[in-house]
């Protein structure tokens, strides 16, 4: 039978391939622990892990905007809750 | 550059360096791919389901890739075991089971995949010999097979890790002893070597429970 760590690094590239990030790092953890002799999971999983982060960064930078932008359209500028 | 763009910018740059890693490891999903499928289709025959389509299906994808030795070795391994596996779940009374068994049978005769090894075992007889002789005996067996060629240019953890496949598949307990001598040698530089231990000791639990099977 395929072995477990196998699989997950098999589910973690195809996740990659499907742009699933969240799923791609955990398989990547898993794998990671078991392959002792690939270092370079680390380095995918780092990077998987930095992408998420970017990307919750650049969603809470974006809904931050259009909170703004709502005030401004209301001409009714009394408070700034950005 | 604004904060935003920045993000932007660092967010492209990981996407398209893990799109690429994705496209260097094609190859090896490829084939993760194949031995997954089989693997589902393997467990499904273990549960005594049919399977003779989609194990059809499964050669028609991969009887190239199998019979050209486009797999690794370790994948071939594990086909030859699931397809050992599938084999006598199939039905002899149904004409495309009989096709695919003789397709299984025709794989393990011309050596296309390994055949399943059938290992018969009996308690070893006592040994006089003293323990001295017997540890230098392993020693220099060891250093016989780690000088043999077969690894030169590995690393010493791709290295262990053969060794504790055969560990696991041969009845030689010097594949043990020489497992344990590299992990502790790993340590003692500093490696993670924790995954490793714990493999060796499931195997010597599982020789150890093949013992008192006997």
């Amino acid at each position: 039978m395929l072995s477990d760590a196998d699989k997950a690094y098999y589910r973690a590239l195809q996740a990659l391939r499907d742009k699933d990030y969240r799923a791609a790092a955990g398989f990547l953890k898993y794998a990671e622990n078991q392959f002792a002799d690939m270092p370079e999971l680390g380095i995918l999983r780092g990077s998987t892990e930095l992408l998420l982060s970017v990307k919750d960064e650049i969603y809470e930078l974006e809904n931050e905007t259009i909170e703004i932008e709502e005030i401004l359209i209301n001409g009714q500028e009394t408070e700034f809750r950005g | 550059m604004s904060r935003l763009k920045t993000l932007r910018k660092l967010e492209s740059i990981l996407e398209n360096f893990l799109t690429r890693v994705v496209e260097t490891e094609q190859g090896r999903m490829t084939t993760l791919k194949s031995v997954d499928l089989l693997d589902e289709i393997a467990r499904d025959s273990l549960k005594g389901r049919i399977v003779s389509n989609r194990l059809g299906d499964w050669f028609a994808n991969n009887r190239n890739m199998v019979e050209t030795k486009k797999f690794d070795l370790s994948s071939l391994e594990s086909i030859g075991n699931m397809l050992s596996e599938i084999r006598p779940g199939l039905d002899p009374g149904d004409p495309v089971s009989r096709k695919l068994s003789d397709q299984i049978d025709s794989w393990r005769e011309k050596g296309v995949i390994p055949r399943r090894k059938l290992i018969l075992k009996m308690k070893p007889k006592v040994s006089d010999d003293n323990l001295l002789a017997r540890f230098t005996d392993y020693l220099g067996r060891e250093a016989k097979l780690l000088e043999s060629g077969e690894y030169e240019g590995r690393h010493l953890l791709q290295i262990l890790d053969d060794i504790l496949k055969s560990a696991a598949a041969k009845e030689d307990r010097m594949f043990l002893h020489l497992a344990g001598a590299m992990i502790y040698y790993l340590k003692m530089y500093g490696y993670k070597v924790s995954p490793f231990a714990r493999r060796l000791k499931e195997i010597e639990k599982e020789k150890s429970g093949d013992c008192r099977a006997e």
